[in-house]
């Protein structure tokens, strides 16, 4: 008896262990190497680097250093989109799986597909994509606008069109992933609460409200966090689309980061910034579960 | 039962192993493995100049049996942070690399690159083989510290079936402001949704602008500090937002690419870009002709214009090395014509002076026309960081969100800031 537990825990350690391997060297391993830098003058044409301990930090709450317009301006822009698009990808995403969920088994399998299909290619290949059907003077979009006699819009020169079009692109692209998620989760709604809840006169609208999206609570907290994570990791879409226009208003944090580190080459700032927009994503993270659970 | 348990241990031990392979192993391209002195050889070329450049360097190889070259493709978007852990000494560095001209002053200044002037002298490298601009632009505080590989200006596309169309003659391209303006008009067709010149509003205005500026007699920075703001900044971005607010003779929100896109559909006649887009209206099948860039400025021909140059890492000291790079550079400058398929000029002389078939090509020699007067981005490190402000500030004026004179006050005064650090 000894032996096999002993036998199955090794197993069991053995299929954690890729993962393992591939989180200390991926995840662990950069993330104190990143703090490291952080609290250095880390130029990465300079051999030397000299130890400046919190200074980095201090840069970017300093409003006369540059580092802290670079900072808040693309923090504002960043936050500005999570707001928009999370209660979107998680409404649609629902909305989506519902919709399928009511399908015939035969024609669900083919919209489930369907639906899941964009999440699979690259960013680069979404931005290539909506760059064409959103093109002010030759896309598509202008051009059914223009067959119902409707002004062109500038999708993505003008303000607020410019990140509604990045949000558009954004829900096409990653909606489902969290309509697979939902669909598992409504799957596993008992169906004898529904029976009970049609016998006790309950309409589509009250089952749904007092049995679907009960029964669903962890899932949905669950697509929230994840969604509001991988919002503020927006890079590609404005990256790609807009290069952060018009002017900058849709140049996000992420692509400041990234100039700070291999245009500027200022790899400590750059640390130094990354680490503070972990914080506030953790921050927002344990807030989002705290405030779902006290309801409990 | 105790057998799958075997299937599932050896599986994940296979995959264990798997994804560390999958890190380590290297993607490299290199030419085939040869006797001699090997020397390692980094480009960014991973687009269609990437075959030439190998055959060159394969010919090259076969040429000679005491050095071999080992090119190494590093793909465009990684070509500087590669070189940046390569100079930080926390990857091997080549022995002989590819840079652009506006990247010099950057990694001269901070003593990166090897000063060349010896090793010129050693093998018969000469200053006057190469096209004068290219070679100044390797030249620092009397060291040279680049051999110049080709120049990249901007220059000027137009639809040669539009041309015709609108009754102009096509093999005229329009060669001032005037001309330019008054044959935009003639192509512009607002009913049928056609335009003479579409102002792109991003990319390339990091050529384009700074073209009209230069024309126009200015400079981007002066003393050391940003002089975007000055008169003829100013009307050099005034002239280029009227053609699309006064003149009508583009469309208004050109978005990234859009005035690509309108070219490929033959509803944009003219445009400015650079001569890597060649391939690209080949494969379209458009009737395009190629032009030196009209003045579009007030006082002086000028363009815009970035290169490649080789370059030798500082830490290259050995001697063998060292001869077998000039004697390597020696034969590039004699062998740039398999360069020109690529649709650049090459910056030596023997190829576009002298060599009868590059004189034959349609693009080409268009942009070998412009050397003398092209220019090259402001000596400072970082312009890439410095310029960001402006051509963020010059997408707002294209757009006709801001004045031009207030759009490049403002770009200077963030430039300045960002300069203070």
């Amino acid at each position: 008896m000894n032996k096999t537990s002993w036998k199955s825990q090794l197993t069991s350690s053995l299929f954690v262990l890729p993962y393992l391997i591939l989180f200390v060297i991926f995840l662990l391993i950069p993330i104190i190497y990143g703090a490291w830098m952080s609290l250095h003058n880390w130029d990465l044409l300079n051999p030397v680097h000299e130890f400046v301990g919190l200074k980095n930090y201090a840069k970017i709450f300093d409003s006369s250093s540059y580092l802290h317009n670079l900072f808040f301006d693309g923090l504002k822009h960043t936050i500005l989109f999570v707001v928009i698009s999370v209660p979107l990808l998680v409404i649609v995403g629902l909305g989506l799986a519902l919709l399928i969920n009511a399908l015939p088994g035969k024609i669900k399998g083919f919209f489930r597909t369907l639906y899941f299909i964009p999440y699979a290619v690259s960013v680069s290949v979404v931005a290539i994509i909506w760059l064409w059907i959103l093109d002010t003077n030759s896309g598509l979009m202008n051009e059914y606008f223009q067959k119902l006699h409707l002004p062109a819009i500038p999708w993505l020169t003008d303000m607020p069109w410019a990140w509604i079009s990045i949000v558009i692109a954004t829900i096409w692209w990653t909606i489902g992933f969290n309509m697979v998620i939902f669909i598992n989760a409504l799957n596993d709604v008992s169906e004898e609460l529904y029976e009970a809840g049609s016998l006790d006169g309950a309409n589509r609208w009250q089952r749904l409200i007092y049995i679907t999206l009960p029964s669903i609570k962890p899932t949905m907290l669950f697509v929230l966090i994840t969604s509001t994570i991988a919002s503020f990791n927006i890079y590609g879409q404005p990256f790609m689309m807009t290069r952060g226009g018009p002017g900058t208003s849709t140049k996000v944090l992420l692509m400041n980061i990234v100039d700070e580190a291999f245009k500027q080459r200022q790899l400590g700032n750059a640390a130094a910034m990354s680490l503070m927009m972990a914080l506030i994503m953790i921050i927002i993270s344990v807030v989002q579960l705290r405030v779902s659970n006290r309801k409990e | 039962m105790k057998k799958r348990k075997w299937l599932g241990l050896a599986m994940t031990a296979v995959l264990a192993v798997g994804s560390l392979a999958a890190c380590s192993s290297k993607d490299s391209s290199s030419s085939d493995g040869g006797k001699g002195t090997k020397i390692t050889y980094w480009a960014p070329f991973s687009g269609a100049d990437g075959p030439r450049m190998k055959n060159i360097v394969n010919s090259y190889n076969k040429s000679q049996s005491k050095y071999n070259v080992d090119l190494q493709i590093v793909p465009q978007n990684d070509y500087y942070k590669t070189v940046d852990l390569a100079f930080s000494g926390q990857k091997n560095a080549p022995d002989l690399m590819i840079m652009h001209t506006d990247q010099l002053t950057n990694y001269a200044e901070k003593n990166l690159l090897k000063d060349m002037s010896d090793t010129i002298k050693k093998n018969g490298v000469k200053e006057s083989d190469y096209s004068p601009t290219a070679w100044g632009a390797g030249s620092i505080k009397g060291k040279q510290y680049s051999i110049p590989l080709d120049i990249h200006p901007l220059i000027m596309y137009y639809n040669k079936d539009m041309f015709k169309a609108a009754g102009l003659d096509p093999n005229k391209p329009p060669t001032n402001r005037e001309e330019f303006v008054a044959d935009a008009k003639k192509l512009t067709n607002e009913s049928k949704k056609q335009y003479g010149f579409v102002v792109p509003t991003l990319w390339p205005n990091q050529f384009i602008f700074p073209t009209v500026f230069f024309q126009n007699g200015g400079e981007l920075m002066k003393d050391g500090k940003p002089n975007y703001n000055s008169p003829e900044g100013v009307e050099a971005l005034t002239f280029l937002s009227d053609l699309v607010k006064k003149d009508k003779v583009s469309p208004a929100n050109v978005q990234q690419d859009g005035e690509v896109t309108l070219f490929l559909q033959g509803k944009n006649a003219m445009q400015l870009n650079g001569p890597w887009m060649m391939e690209q209206w080949d494969k379209a099948g458009i009737n395009y002709g190629v032009a030196p860039v009209p003045q579009l400025g007030t006082k002086q021909q000028a363009v815009y214009a970035n290169g490649h140059n080789f370059v030798i890492p500082a830490s290259v000291t050995d001697s063998k090395k060292l001869a077998g790079i000039s004697d390597f550079l020696k034969y590039v400058a004699d062998n740039t014509m398999e360069w020109a398929k690529s649709g650049q000029a090459p910056a030596s002389k023997a190829i576009y002076e002298q060599n009868a078939d590059f004189k034959k090509m349609v693009q080409q020699p268009q942009v070998a026309k412009e050397f003398d007067y092209a220019k090259f981005a402001p000596r400072v490190a970082n312009w890439g960081q410095i310029s960001e402000p402006l051509f963020s500030e010059v997408n707002l004026a294209l757009l006709g969100k801001k004045d031009p004179k207030k759009a490049l006050d403002d770009a200077n005064k963030k430039a300045e800031q960002l300069m203070q650090k």
